[in-house]
């Protein structure tokens, strides 16, 4: 009983005292935000790379290839200082936009890897039997290998996309109100950080489930066509 | 329908074939064999530009199809290809496989499309597989399918590149019959295959491909049945040769029969039968080499083919010099050797021409 009257304590002064649960909210909508755009322009720029690196001029492979090295090779927190601190020091960017391209460029650089390993796998002898049908090279790739490259990529693509959610809650260090900061401001104006920690994890948890639930939703409605 | 001129093509330093000159009429069957590695498939990409020719000119319909400003997806419509591994989109079920390219290509109404599936599927027998997935089929239905895809866009020209190679024994027969089929409907294709009763009961013309270009070509009839040159005898007869000289009497006899045992083990030729052709080769060589006694330089080379086909050991002894029939003894009954070769020899003949005794043993 008395444990159970804690947490109905710890609940008020954490959330409901001053409005707290709003301050979660904003946090949390700077998260989805972050990870929203950092997934699509991430996509976006893990496409580019890709279609780089798989090209047939030498020159352009080799440079997508030392990017995505780069990219792949350097924490995200501190390629996330180096456009905050040195990159846009001078500029009136807000933090935010920072923090999207930041993000956009490391996921982009892992999903190119994605994507590329994912056409590798596309058995190359349908696109040929395509091009015999009289699909032109464009048409052939997206009505066989686009789709089939996707179906290998979906798992690891949900995965990717996890990990830039979880990643994103290092934006603390460049003065951005996420959903981590906004838990841990709380738990210290409150003194009962247990409690607002470990709602946070449980938010994260949440959005987590709910990104594999809309993976999956994707999958229903393509099967159902 | 489609002519080759002069068509060469090489991977780097690797030369597949060239100059090759090929037609094939409408409403033709072509089959092409020959050894594995020769560049059949190369052959066929060839022809459907998957392959860039070094030089040399394919004509489809009459059209130079390798120029630069020919549209090569509206060739392809009309030339279709079914390849040794399937390869059907795996990701489609059988139905939208074969209405795919239809839908898309050549801009045939859904509904139109399925109904003409529907008939292509019938004629494979497989109208109860229309929504199964590619995996879900055994490799003869694959190749089926892969058949009814291409049959889809009404091609002029099929190719048929190895229909047969990936397929066990008990599948191959489902899909010939389907080809069979095709050629007595007059449909123009081109067929490599390893299947050689089938190329000899289907084809109007048989190329054999070898040495880097067409070796030999001619009626099914005449192919099969009386190929005229070397190699071509050999893949048919399914031959396997050994061919030996000798060109001094201090030779290495041990030697050369370890090799003859080799040679023979390879193909597992029973140890009765490698005795005998060793006591023939010793005999021989020891009658012609006695003979020939300090009269000259000695000169031998032989030959032992061994036809996988029939079980049979043919070999071919020649030498030079002087006319010398070692079967035809004046002392008669003299002559061991002799006795012991006639012993084990189905049929044995001599004959002499330019200065080069010639004798020929079956066993």
């Amino acid at each position: 009983m008395e444990f159970l009257e804690s947490i109905v304590n710890s609940f008020n002064s954490n959330l409901i005292l001053n409005n707290g649960w709003l301050v979660v909210l904003k946090g949390l909508w700077v998260t989805i935000l972050i990870t929203a755009f950092g997934l699509l322009f991430g996509t976006i720029t893990g496409a580019i790379l890709c279609f780089l690196r798989l090209s047939a001029t030498g020159l352009l492979r080799i440079v997508a290839k030392t990017v995505i090295a780069f990219l792949r090779g350097s924490p995200v927190l501190l390629l996330l200082m180096v456009f905050y601190y040195v990159v846009f020091a001078n500029s009136r960017i807000d933090a935010v936009y920072i923090a999207v391209i930041a993000f956009s460029l490391n996921s982009g650089a892992h999903i190119a890897e994605i994507m590329r390993s994912a056409l590798s796998a596309v058995d190359k002898k349908q696109l040929e039997a395509a091009r015999m049908l009289g699909f032109t090279k464009y048409r052939a790739f997206m009505a066989i290998t686009l789709p089939q490259a996707g179906r290998i990529a979906r798992p690891v693509y949900q995965n990717a996309t996890i990990n830039l959610l979880q990643w994103t809650s290092v934006v603390g260090y460049v003065t951005i109100t996420d959903l981590t900061r906004t838990v841990n401001n709380i738990g210290a104006r409150t003194g009962d950080p247990f409690f607002a920690l470990f709602f946070g994890i449980l938010i994260y948890l949440g959005i987590s489930y709910l990104v594999n639930f809309l993976f999956t939703l994707k999958i229903r409605n393509r099967e159902a066509l | 329908m489609i002519q080759t001129v002069d068509l060469c093509k090489s991977f780097g330093n690797l030369v597949i074939f060239k100059n090759i000159n090929i037609t094939v009429q409408k409403g033709e069957c072509v089959a092409v064999i020959g050894p594995s590695g020769t560049g059949k498939s190369v052959l066929f990409r060839t022809i459907a530009m998957l392959e860039k020719p070094d030089s040399g000119q394919v004509f489809i319909n009459g059209t130079d199809i390798t120029r630069k400003d020919i549209n090569i997806n509206k060739v392809r419509e009309k030339l279709g290809m079914v390849y040794q591994g399937f390869h059907l989109f795996s990701h489609l079920n059988v139905i939208d496989n074969i209405t795919l390219a239809p839908i898309k290509v050549s801009i045939m109404k859904k509904q139109e499309a399925q109904k003409k599936a529907m008939e292509l599927l019938s004629m494979v027998g497989l109208t109860e597989k229309a929504s199964a997935f590619p995996h879900q089929l055994s490799g003869g239905q694959q190749q089926r399918v892969a058949i009814a895809r291409s049959l889809a866009m009404d091609p002029d020209i099929i190719l048929f590149d190895e229909p047969t190679s990936a397929l066990d024994p008990s599948m191959t027969g489902e899909v010939l019959a389907i080809i069979r089929k095709l050629a007595r409907s007059g449909l123009t294709m081109m067929i490599s295959t390893h299947e050689m009763s089938f190329a000899q009961d289907v084809a109007n013309r048989v190329l054999y491909i070898d040495e880097k270009g067409v070796y030999e070509q001619g009626t099914a009839h005449e192919i099969f049945q009386n190929p005229q040159r070397e190699k071509t005898r050999m893949f048919i007869r399914k031959l396997k040769v050994f061919s030996y000289s000798i060109t001094s009497r201090g030779f290495d006899m041990v030697a050369m029969n370890v090799q003859i045992e080799l040679f023979c083990q390879k193909y597992n030729i029973d140890s009765r039968k490698i005795n005998h052709i060793q006591l023939v080769l010793e005999e021989l060589i020891l009658e012609v080499s006695g003979e020939a006694e300090g009269k000259q330089q000695l000169k031998i080379d032989f030959t032992i083919e061994h036809s996988e086909e029939k079980g049979e050991i043919l070999i071919t002894f020649c030498y030079e010099g002087e006319f010398q029939n070692p079967f035809e003894h004046e002392e008669e009954g003299d002559n061991l050797g002799m006795v012991l070769i006639t012993g084990v020899a189905k049929n044995f003949s001599h004959k002499y021409e330019d200065g080069r005794n010639t004798i020929n043993i079956n066993i």
